[in-house]
């Protein structure tokens, strides 16, 4: 960390070693900034303690998206399982990590590939996959009549998968509206991967921050009844619990978190561009951009609050509904008589409905409805 | 470019892209289907009863005086048989209200609507402008906006009226929305959503017919229709930039125009999810956050001020981070407290120890259930015991005599009130 001037305060946890940086307003140095970030996530997984004499490990699905967040905590439950193991010689839980392709290009996927060998090497105690998002697109989870697409995806199965999943999204009216779909596509395929190699638990690496920015841009985008579903632990319709055990760090200490360890995960992360540059006026800008945008400014000046508006929203309660639907596309549970974006009180004018012209759909959530019908 | 036809009536050129779903419309069909979807609303959420006698709480500006026009329009058109009366607040601000009351009041001819003043020197004995002397021009607005909510009850109870309707649009529903996620404040979230507070049984009910209308479309039917309305932005609102809320929702509108009735229809449904006991509000919390956030509405009539600024995240990240590091301090105990004055701090870690946050910890946990009843103080409807106006007005008047001693007797620090405190700190941040 270069040189350290004689200045420097001490670090207030050790009180022995100068301080190199800082949580929130603290000072602290690295050694002691590493046991905090560590200890904050593998408290989150206390709840998969190994407990009397089950020796079995639970099995858990680990999305690996290259990401810094992802990264960091494949290290830190890496280093846990591992020390677990050398304590008791069994470990409560073990990770299948899977990669998923979103990016459809051939040499992308070369890249993603050879990256998923460096973990692989890193990290060589768990099991490792990856499969590419047009997967999605065979899942019979999903009610692809419910889209009310001229060509559904399911019907041209003569055309390659990654072609029907082209067509798909550029049948999608908006850039949020393709966002927001390639969102939910990705969560269905983890729930069924998750299904089929048993794990009961999806483990997403899931920063406050991200979290923050999830809750703001789902409500924003009708969403707001799926949050209890989205950013608490444990909650799933699906019946694969999801777990955010990051949920008490932000974005940037996983940053700093991922440099700091050795050797650093650098080179095992893709950066995203930062979003400082996003536009308003860009019909590519989507409303998931500006968020991540917004959230990294108030991350930067109001780390509590950030984390205030994850703690908020983890307190919201799903909704027992006694007959419930559930969404063709996102599999949510809708509520009896409500049709999408139709039929509720912003709703106020029938001439400005959007045509249906592809005969009776099936039933969409309000969030599916306004990606689908603009 | 060919010229687009209006989509509606298909005879006449389009000359409006409607704001909520970029329909090419023209004029007299923008008119027309701005006001049946307003009427929409109106009758499925069976808003009023033949006869009932309705005041329009009147600032003046533009969403206000279209609500005016609107609710005549519809109240002929649709027999309604509604008996409307124009309410307005006078806060005392001089330069400032004294010309939008003049619109008011040219409205009130216009509308043929009769047209009551109330003034918040003869309601609480203070003008804004003899508050802002004592609060500065910082934080003033939350005085503002809790004393106009009475102010509007206490004006339609001298009427004998029993029914509120406010301008809020569907932008301000959307920002109250985001704005108390960021807040973490879901009891206000879940009571801001709906069309209607109160009920029968309420001394004054409140609506806002407005609330699925974009601000856009009630600034071009206002243009359109040739409206007269006020725009100049209060004077006292130095900081007068949009708040952070309410430029994000502006961005999500112009990246997805549905998006602002997708965050009110996300409100709407998240209403439903927040837990009937709803916990995890310390009591601290609550004090802060009441106090600076004026009520449910927030602080209609002061459009983009006071309510999301800067100052107001600055302090509430202050706020939560004592929480935290209290929250802290009680896990654990042992991690520090000795070699605390080697002199090596920082500033900001002097400030924290400076703060007391003991106290506070004991109380993060407390259920605050919230359920409308009568300050004891004046007996106006409130969901505490005392209502905002009150507290507030408690503050002010015990500051009044101590404003001259205060430079003199330092050590009187800890009996000065809090919201002089308060006013210190912000205008610090």
């Amino acid at each position: 960390m270069g040189s350290i001037e004689t200045s420097a305060p001490t670090c207030i946890k050790c009180k022995e070693n100068a301080s190199t940086l800082q949580i929130r307003s603290d000072n602290i140095c690295q050694s002691c900034f590493c046991q905090y970030v560590t200890t904050k996530a593998v408290k989150r997984m206390e709840t998969y303690k190994t407990r009397g004499s089950t020796k079995i490990a639970k099995k858990m699905l680990f999305p690996l998206s290259f990401g810094s967040s992802s990264a960091c905590l494949l290290h830190i439950l890496d280093q846990h399982i591992t020390s677990q193991y050398k304590r008791m010689n069994r470990a409560a839980f073990e990770l299948h990590v899977v990669h998923v392709d979103l990016y459809l290009d051939a040499v992308d996927r070369k890249g993603s590939a050879e990256l998923l060998e460096k973990y692989k090497t890193r990290f060589p105690r768990h099991t490792y996959s990856s499969i590419g998002l047009e997967e999605a697109l065979s899942l019979d989870t999903i009610d692809w009549s419910s889209l009310g697409l001229l060509y559904p995806p399911d019907v041209e199965s003569e055309k390659p998968a990654i072609e029907r999943l082209q067509h798909l999204i550029a049948a999608m009216p908006s850039a949020t509206s393709k966002a927001d779909i390639l969102t939910t596509l990705l969560t269905r395929l983890l729930v069924s991967v998750a299904k089929k190699n048993d794990c009961e638990a999806t483990i997403f690496g899931d920063s406050t921050t991200r979290l923050a920015e999830k809750t703001l841009t789902e409500t924003a985008k009708g969403r707001g009844f799926s949050l209890p579903w989205q950013v608490s632990d444990g909650i799933s319709t699906y019946g694969v619990a999801f777990n955010y055990p990051l949920r008490d760090l932000l974005k940037k200490e996983l940053v700093t978190f991922s440099s700091m360890i050795s050797p650093p995960l650098t080179k095992f992360i893709i950066r995203q561009e930062p979003s400082s540059h996003i536009s308003a006026s860009s019909k590519q800008t989507t409303i998931d951009d500006l968020m991540a945008q917004y959230f990294e400014s108030v991350e930067e000046n109001f780390p509590s609050i950030v984390a205030n508006v994850v703690r908020t929203t983890s307190k919201l309660q799903p909704l027992t509904w006694e007959e419930t639907n559930s969404c063709g596309l996102c599999g949510l549970p809708v509520s009896e008589g409500t049709d999408g974006i139709f039929g509720w009180g912003g709703d106020q004018n029938s001439d400005s409905r959007v045509n249906r012209e592809h005969g009776e759909q099936g039933i969409l959530c309000y969030g599916c409805s306004r990606s689908v019908n603009g | 470019m060919a010229p687009s036809i209006c989509a509606i009536c298909e005879v006449v050129r389009a000359l409006i892209i409607r704001p909520k779903n970029h329909q090419k419309l023209c004029k007299a069909c923008f008119i027309a289907i701005f006001e049946a979807e307003i009427h929409h609303t109106i009758t499925t959420t069976s808003l009023f009863s033949p006869g009932d006698r309705i005041a329009i709480g009147a600032s003046g500006g533009k969403d206000s005086t279209v609500l005016a026009s609107v609710l005549k329009t519809l109240n002929e058109r649709h027999n309604y048989g509604l008996d409307l009366v124009l309410l307005s607040i006078d806060e005392g601000i001089k330069g400032y209200r004294d010309d939008s009351l003049e619109t008011v009041k040219r409205n009130a001819v216009q509308y043929d609507m009769p047209l009551k003043i109330v003034g918040y020197d003869e309601l609480y004995g203070w003008t804004m402008d003899q508050v802002v002397e004592v609060i500065g021009k910082k934080g003033n607005c939350t005085y503002c906006g809790v004393f106009r909510r009475q102010a509007l009850d206490r004006g339609a109870k001298m009427l004998g009226i029993n029914h509120v309707v406010t301008g809020h649009n569907a932008d301000d529903v959307a920002e109250t929305i985001l704005m108390n996620l960021l807040r973490g404040d879901l009891p206000r979230l879940a009571r801001s959503t709906s069309i209607m507070t109160g009920d029968e049984s309420s001394e004054v009910r409140r609506s806002k017919p407005l609330k699925y209308a974009y601000e856009k479309e009630i600034v071009l039917y206002a243009h359109h229709k040739k409206l007269d309305y006020f725009t100049t932005e209060c004077l006292y609102s130095p900081e007068a930039f949009r708040g952070s809320a309410r430029s994000l929702i502006k961005n999500l509108e112009r990246v997805r125009p549905s998006a602002i009735l997708d965050l009110v229809r996300s409100g709407e449904d998240m209403a439903r999810l927040v837990p009937e006991a709803v916990t995890g509000i310390s009591q601290c919390k609550i004090q802060k956050v009441s106090l600076s956030s004026a009520d449910d509405e927030d602080t209609s009539g002061c459009g983009t001020n006071g309510r999301s600024g800067g100052g107001e995240m600055a302090d509430m990240e202050k706020k939560l981070q004592a929480d935290e590091d209290a929250v802290g301090r009680e896990v654990d105990v042992t991690a520090k407290t000795s070699s605390d004055n080697d002199g090596l701090h920082t500033d900001a870690v002097l400030l924290k120890l400076g703060k007391k946050t003991g106290p506070k910890t004991k109380m993060v946990k407390k259920l605050t259930r919230q359920t409308l009843g009568t300050c004891r103080v004046c007996g106006y409807m409130s969901s505490q015991e005392i209502c905002k106006a009150c507290t507030l007005l408690e503050g002010l008047n015990k500051n009044r005599p101590k404003m001259e001693i205060e430079i003199d007797i330092k050590d009187e620090e800890s009996s000065i009130p809090r919201i002089k405190m308060e006013g210190v700190v912000q205008a610090g941040g």
